[in-house]
């Protein structure tokens, strides 16, 4: 474990080098808020006014959640990363060293993610109150537990994005696969809750990874309620589950085939 | 003065033959890149459809209007990447000395720079434009118009580009500033004017000229209207000559590969 | 006839100065700190028609800067330059139809396309008549010995080659001077001495006018008759080949075995260079002294072998540098 921890500081600090450039990278969630509060603010009539069960003020705290999960995630950068290690060869080395490839990717990529989290987190909090002057009404232990659940949704995306990266050991190249994932997510589960869809497409999405990975944590912050919340901790204890053994798996599968064609 | 023209044309437009030419080598990647970018927007159709399951006008727009509005907004960006690719890298390259080998040559060194790379996924976008324009309604009119807004709104985006990137001969790395920029255009770029409101509209108008590359073409494209052409027609002209002027003007304290050498 | 008059030119580069970490970050963006690096210092020369004259000096020297202001690329901070009757800084596209310019780090042939394409696209450039083009790089195919690649693409070249159809691409137009900016760089030594055997048929057969810079001295010792020697944006030595070297081959290096250890010590016109154990190493010179005054020194019958040689034109260079730097 102290060796993860290691990964994950040294990544941290790299990071903090490049602090700059994050930060004026952020001016672009700025601005998708900015444009997501103009939008609504103009659909919903008076304030009062609730579309699919969804007040203005949750509307907009949705999505100020639901965008730091996405942009503080780096999917891109991660798949694009993995796709080149195999790609590459670079993977074999990897296959001596004293850890497990994925782990060595999930902490190293968490060191990155946590810093942006952190930086948006703080944003967005500021941006929701300068345009609603109003926060959620909800307890800090609540706070905690959504914070938790925000954790536990990226380790799964980014789990699951390896695993779909690591498809780059049977294909020429996974990132259109990526892609694919990354605009499921994005369109389906970011910038409306599942309830804006139409209803016999609710039940899918409820178990696909939209729920567990976006969809979850931000619904929990702006509605809190112990019912949905353990519904979500256990969606998401079996997506943890499910994407740990799956990425392991086809990590496993794909260096043995890579030691049978010599790399 | 017009064979010189005739020429500067034809060599930018054998460079991005050439350009096009070298990106068609794999023609497998040459296609999807082409196919999903085309997906990639036509996966936003989705938002739109729900919003206007809620309230059937957005922002003063209806429905059609918002295709209009995707479709300029795609043919801009598809344009402006595909045949002008480096003015979105102009500062790296301002940086990294790589106008050297254009300054040595006769021709127009910002042309040159600017048109010596081609987006391939840009020609999604363009298609993708296209596309939107058939289910807008397809009209001898309405092709002639879409496809000239689509060139202004490009020349804009180059511009405003070259533009910010050109601060890179007064200030070094400005790219963080230049690709805000560029993406707070492309991000506002499909949404309708009318659901914002205050000193944003006036951006609109000037820094982020997004009200001459899409809104006042949209607004033309639905009701004819002469005078507004010639002003879209004119800023666009502004805006090329502002690039030119910007882009010379820093020209002079270019510094080659120096500055990245003396770096300690 | 100067080709090229250049006089009292300086370039000066302002240089931001960042210091480490974070708060060096932060503090070079609110109150950014600059270095002045002085790249050229008034330097003055003249350039004859037909020349092919080397610029040399350590890196940084300011050797490409001044090539770079010549060719309309940098524009100087001071002082006049005129190539073929034209200010670089105000006529540079002008100026581009009579020059060319090879950089040796920075290629400017499409990789994908084939040599024969790229002149056609550099004729473009040049606003060449195909006719003409075609003509010019069937004479070039000729000089330069192309024919066995001149329809393969550029990435499946070798570097020497590439090198070759670059100095072929910018000769298209018939510049009237050739400005070579390191153009042996990374290449061995049996292709560079190709190299240079064809730069010189090309300086004979049209004449060009060739400025080159290197690092190796010996392209400059086979190519060129005149050097410029640069050190810390100064020239510090202008003079034909033959001069500087007859002016340190005044010079000879004496290496000798001993059967038995000599004492010595400096005397005028001698320099110990190296005295260890039975191998001696001594500088000569001769405008001083004769070689014999020194073999006496060393008494005949002591010598198991003795070896005589010029000092090499590289440790010339060097030594001239350092006399630049005091």
């Amino acid at each position: 474990m102290k060796k993860y921890i290691y990964i994950f500081k040294s990544e941290l600090m790299t990071n903090l080098q490049y602090i700059f450039d994050i930060i004026v990278g952020f001016i672009s969630y700025c601005i998708m808020i900015f444009i997501f509060f103009n939008l609504w603010k103009y659909i919903y009539s008076d304030p009062s006014e609730l579309i699919n069960g969804y007040s203005m003020g949750q509307m907009i705290w949705y999505v100020i959640v639901t965008e730091i999960l996405w942009m503080s995630l780096g999917g891109r950068q991660l798949s694009k990363k993995i796709c080149n290690d195999v790609r590459s060869g670079n993977i074999a080395y990897n296959i001596n060293k004293p850890y497990n490839y994925v782990g060595y990717i999930l902490f190293s990529h968490m060191g990155l993610f946590l810093l942006k989290f952190i930086l948006l987190t703080i944003l967005g909090v500021v941006l929701g109150l300068i345009f609603l002057g109003s926060f959620p009404n909800i307890s800090i232990l609540s706070i905690v537990l959504v914070l938790i659940s925000c954790l536990f949704a990226t380790i799964i995306n980014i789990l699951l994005i390896t695993t779909i990266a690591l498809i780059s050991f049977y294909i020429e190249d996974a990132n259109p696969f990526y892609w694919l994932y990354s605009k499921v997510i994005l369109i389906l589960g970011t910038i409306f809750p599942i309830e804006f869809f139409p209803v016999f497409l609710q039940p899918i999405f409820k178990y696909s990874p939209i729920y567990v990975v976006s969809y979850g944590p931000a619904k929990l912050f702006v509605d809190f309620n112990w019912n949905s919340c353990i519904e979500i901790f256990i969606l998401q204890g079996a997506y943890l589950i499910l994407s740990i053994l799956l990425s392991n798996f086809i990590y496993k599968k794909g260096v043995r085939k890579l030691n049978v064609n010599g790399g | 003065m017009l064979t010189e023209v005739k020429n500067q044309i034809k060599v930018n437009i054998l460079s991005t033959k050439y350009a096009l030419e070298r990106e068609m080598l794999n023609k497998v990647t040459f296609v999807s890149n082409i196919i999903f970018m085309i997906l990639n927007n036509a996966s936003f159709i989705v938002q739109w459809v729900i919003l206007y399951a809620i309230k059937d006008n957005i922002g003063g727009y209806s429905f059609k209007q918002v295709l209009l509005l995707w479709g300029l907004a795609a043919m801009g960006y598809g344009v402006s990447r595909f045949f002008f690719k480096n003015a979105f890298n102009l500062s790296d390259m301002i940086n990294t000395g790589k106008l050297d080998n254009y300054l040595v040559q006769p021709k127009n060194v910002l042309l040159a720079a600017i048109t010596s790379d081609v987006e391939v996924s840009a020609l999604g976008d363009i298609l993708y434009a296209y596309i939107i324009l058939l289910i807008y309604g397809l009209s001898l009119k309405s092709f002639l118009l879409f496809t000239l807004f689509g060139i202004t709104a490009g020349f804009i985006l180059a511009s405003v580009s070259v533009i910010f990137s050109s601060l890179a001969f007064w200030f070094g790395r400005v790219e963080v500033i230049s690709n805000t920029l560029n993406s707070i255009m492309t991000n506002f770029a499909t949404y309708p004017e009318g659901i914002f409101k205050g000193i944003i509209k006036i951006l609109f108008y000037t820094i982020l000229p997004l009200g001459f590359a899409s809104y006042l073409p949209v607004q033309i494209m639905t009701n004819f209207n002469i005078y507004n052409l010639l002003v879209v027609i004119f800023i666009v002209l502004l805006f090329i000559g502002l690039a030119f002027l910007t882009f010379y003007k820093g020209l002079r304290k270019y510094s080659s590969t120096n500055l990245m050498n003396a770096r300690v | 006839m100067a080709v090229i008059t250049v006089k009292d030119l300086s370039k000066n580069f302002k240089v931001k100065v960042k210091e480490k970490g974070l708060k060096g970050s932060i503090k070079s963006i609110i109150k950014p700190k600059y270095n002045i690096i002085k790249a050229v210092k008034n330097i003055s020369f003249s350039i004859e028609k037909g020349e092919m004259v080397a610029f040399i000096g350590p890196n940084g020297a300011g050797k490409s800067t001044s090539i770079k202001m010549m060719t309309g690329i940098l524009f100087p901070d001071k002082g006049e330059i005129d190539v073929l009757g034209l200010n670089p800084e105000k006529d540079r596209r002008k100026l581009a139809y009579s020059i060319g310019c090879v950089f040796g780090q920075k290629e400017q042939l499409w990789t994908h396309l084939t040599p024969y394409d790229n002149f056609k696209f550099f004729g473009a450039i040049y606003d060449i008549p195909e006719k003409q083009v075609e003509k010019k790089i069937d004479e070039f195919r000729e000089l330069f010995e192309l024919d066995e690649f001149i329809n393969t693409p550029v990435r499946n070249l070798s570097l020497g080659q590439r090198i070759r159809c670059e100095i072929v691409a910018s000769l298209i137009h018939e510049p009237k001077v050739l400005f070579l900016d390191e153009p042996t760089i990374g290449l061995d030594p049996v292709v560079k001495e190709k190299i240079r055997t064809l730069i010189k048929r090309m300086n004979k057969e049209y004449k060009t006018t060739v400025i080159l810079t290197s690092h190796d001295v010996s392209d400059i010792e086979k190519l060129c008759k005149r050097v410029i020697i640069v050190n810390k944006g100064q020239i510090v030595l202008d003079d034909t080949m033959e001069n500087l070297k007859y002016h340190y081959l005044n010079k000879k290096i004496i290496d000798a075995k001993m059967k038995e250890k000599v004492n010595l010590e400096d005397k005028d016109g001698i320099t110990i260079l190296k005295d260890k154990d039975y191998n001696l190493k001594l500088e000569v010179d001769l405008k001083k002294t004769s070689i014999s005054e020194a073999i006496n020194l060393l008494n005949t019958d002591n010598i198991i072998d003795i070896n005589i040689s010029n000092v090499p034109l590289e440790q010339i260079i060097s030594s001239i540098y350092k006399d630049g730097d005091k």
